[in-house]
């Protein structure tokens, strides 16, 4: 008895996490399933249609078109953040009072909720009253205010613009933890032996860093993939659609067009892909080395 | 046992005689959830009502697009509020998703609701039953800036009549007044456009939204001559390059400075603009036709009905009923210089020093609200056939490949 207690007893431990994840993301889960294979509106209704809205979604050009502005949009913000976070993270990395502030002045957009920022820069970005267009011409980068949603090239700029002010921030933040994390008589080795500035940040600080670069960029990746309230609030989805991102279409298709079993369907498909994505990045996670 | 105490036994029989005393009642408080948008309006019939009954009521403001899944949701639940207010255009919809109660035998009775505008009456009816009336409406109206009109040599007191003088006007505007523009419309919002645009089609004798799959969908007079007409002043630059990528954010703002000869808006706009901006002289007039004569409107706004499995339904039914009476709608709504939703009150004490709420008012009268399933996927999603269609044919000028893509989506749309 008492020793198949002891079996159990780290089963026990992580019941309560079990439970937890269970309630609150598998059963949810299996009943997004459930859903997308019915062909339930929102109005009521709904039937089992097995397979059905899995080959409408493979049919759904719209789908993959949106499905290819979020990898474009994903690979366009994701070095930005990651490069941009990386060196405002070198550069405030120290803990003195003048990095200190910095740190907390770049994180403060962080802390806005993203519809209220978004909102923010779609009206900076106006044509008529926008300050960032009058900001632009009177710097002489523009010769009048620009329209930056006719060009879905132009809104890409334009929401990348916003997200990176808007998120920049706490990717610093977490490179900022793991330079601090380095034990500095690596640094001081290196120091001694004569390596410079970018030597000791390219063969010391990137390396052993590795982990935390790792960590962010999969939670950059995973939050640009599913971009929503930023193309919701300043796009629109237009110019004519060509800045839908995939969870737009989804939003679209289940509270817009009211199918809700065919919104189920499109995003397990995301999840799938998703779900790739954050494998590759965990298994590259766990061969890179550890500080 | 212990014995109550004497208090405890006064209290009791205080009770118990509140209990048996005939029409003693306890006052109930109503829930109703009314969208943002109209949300003012509703605040003022609701301040009427609660300074005048016992029983009260108390307004949840639900955010426009979020009304369609609070109301679905909340009807699954089976946890819904008493009243809803929401946009009329969903009652097709609610109606046949079984999600409202059947008004028909209190609202046929009431001699109101014969006063109520037909839009109204129409959008409430499915399967000869009515499950609703109007609340809080608003009209399209065509919004002109009487200034720009003077200074382009205009009379600011002549607003067009058809769409070939509204198109010639608005190139007056900006051929002859520097920074200005003829005209506006939001060029990447499809609501915008069925309340604003539409109007000059069906005004002009079209039918533009499929009941079945097999109905007539943008079909007659008006499509094509509205759509040209928008292309021909997109091409001549008399329309703002903003307005394509405009998803209705910009509808009321970019007239408001000052540099729009003309705009399809709604009343809404007499009150925001002479608040907000009192600089600019504007006049309302009806949307025009390709005739003269025959100027329309988008009937919108709100209607009230009750959420099916409404704990309090007979007080709501009361409620919608005193909503339609001349005190409600005069004390309630004009009096705030808001539209009252019968047609008989348009022409009221409170409108006489403001003209323009009279005209606004009797738009109500001559306007049209399609009767359409699915409405939000033909109009008002991104990429609706209705918003494809204009974009197709203003900005890229294709206008009869634009309608018969949208009939062909429509049609779709609506066999389902």
């Amino acid at each position: 008895m008492v020793r198949a207690l002891r079996k159990s007893e780290g089963f026990l431990y992580v019941l309560p996490a079990l439970a937890f994840v269970g309630f609150f993301v598998l059963w949810p889960l299996a009943q997004l399933i459930y859903l997308s294979l019915t062909d339930t509106s929102l109005l009521g209704g709904g039937k089992f249609i097995g397979f059905e809205n899995y080959i409408k979604a493979f049919e759904d050009k719209s789908f993959w078109r949106a499905l290819w502005f979020t990898l474009k949009y994903t690979v366009f913000i994701t070095p930005i953040l990651m490069g941009l976070g990386f060196a405002l993270a070198l550069l405030t990395a120290p803990n003195r009072p003048l990095q200190q502030i910095t740190r907390g002045i770049v994180f403060l957009p962080v802390v806005i909720g993203i519809g209220s920022s978004s909102l923010l820069w779609f009206w900076l970005f106006d044509q008529q009253v926008g300050l960032f267009n009058k900001f632009l011409v009177d710097i002489g980068l523009l010769a009048e205010p620009a329209v930056w949603f006719t060009k879905a090239d132009m809104a890409l700029v334009a929401v990348t613009i916003s997200i990176t002010w808007k998120v920049i921030g706490f990717g610093m933040l977490l490179f900022v933890a793991g330079i601090q994390s380095i034990n500095g008589e690596i640094g001081e080795a290196a120091l001694i032996d004569g390596g410079n500035y970018w030597q000791r940040v390219w063969y010391i600080i990137l390396p052993l860093s590795l982990r935390i670069i790792l960590l962010t960029t999969l939670i950059s990746v995973i939050g640009s993939m599913l971009a929503f309230d930023q193309f919701y609030i300043m796009t629109g989805g237009n110019p004519r659609g060509q800045t839908f991102t995939s969870v737009y279409w989804i939003y679209q298709n289940s509270f817009i067009s009211f199918k809700l079993g065919y919104g189920a369907a499109l995003s397990i498909i995301l999840t799938l892909i998703i779900l790739v994505f954050s494998s590759i990045q965990v298994f590259l996670s766990n061969r890179s080395p550890s500080t | 046992m212990r014995m109550p105490s004497l208090w405890q036994a006064a209290l009791a029989v205080a009770m118990s005689a509140v209990a048996v005393v005939p029409g003693t009642a306890f006052a109930e408080t109503l829930s109703i959830w009314a969208r943002a948008s109209s949300s003012n309006a509703a605040q003022h019939m609701i301040d009427l009502w609660n300074s005048s009954h016992d029983d009260k009521i108390e307004l949840t403001t639900i955010p426009d697009n979020q009304m369609v899944t609070k109301l679905a949701t909340s009807v699954q639940a089976g946890d819904v509020p008493d009243l809803i207010s929401f946009d009329l255009i969903f009652m097709p919809d609610f109606m046949k998703a079984g999600f409202l109660t059947d008004l028909t035998a209190t609202l046929s009775a009431d001699p109101n609701q014969a006063k109520v505008a037909k839009a109204f009456r129409d959008l409430a009816t499915y399967d000869g039953k009515l499950y609703g009336t109007g609340f809080t409406p608003d009209v399209s109206i065509l919004l002109y800036n009487k200034g720009l009109f003077k200074q382009a040599g205009l009379d600011p007191d002549k607003p067009p009549k058809t769409i070939g003088e509204l198109q010639q006007y608005a190139t007056q505007i900006k051929e002859k007044v520097p920074g200005a523009y003829g005209y506006y419309f939001s060029g990447s919002c499809g609501g915008c456009n069925i309340f604003t645009q539409a109007p000059m089609m069906w005004g002009s004798g079209a039918t533009l939204l499929p009941t079945s799959g097999d109905a007539p969908a943008m079909e007659g007079p008006g499509v094509k001559e509205v759509l040209t007409m928008l292309k021909d002043m997109w091409k001549a630059g008399v329309i703002p390059e903003s307005a394509e990528a405009d998803t209705g954010a910009n509808f009321q703002a970019t007239f408001e400075t000052g540099t729009i000869g003309m705009q399809g808006s709604g009343g809404f706009a007499i009150a925001s603009l002479k608040a907000n901006h009192p600089e600019i002289d504007f006049g309302i007039a009806p949307l025009p036709g390709i005739n003269e004569g025959q100027a329309s409107s988008f009937v919108g706004g709100d209607v009230i009905a009750i959420p099916t499995g409404a704990k309090h339904a007979d007080l709501a039914t009361q409620f919608i009923q005193w909503q339609l009476t001349d005190e409600a709608q005069l004390e309630g709504l004009a009096k705030n210089l808001i539209l009252p939703s019968r047609s008989d009150l348009a022409d009221n004490k409170y409108f006489q020093e403001e003209p323009r709420y009279i005209t606004t008012a009797q738009a109500v009268g001559i306007g049209q609200t399609p009767y359409a399933f699915h409405f939000n996927d033909m109009v008002n999603a991104d990429q609706s056939p209705w918003l494809t269609m204009i974009q197709t044919a203003v900005f890229d000028g294709d206008v009869d490949g634009a309608i018969q893509a949208a009939r062909d989506a429509m049609h779709a749309i609506a066999a389902e």
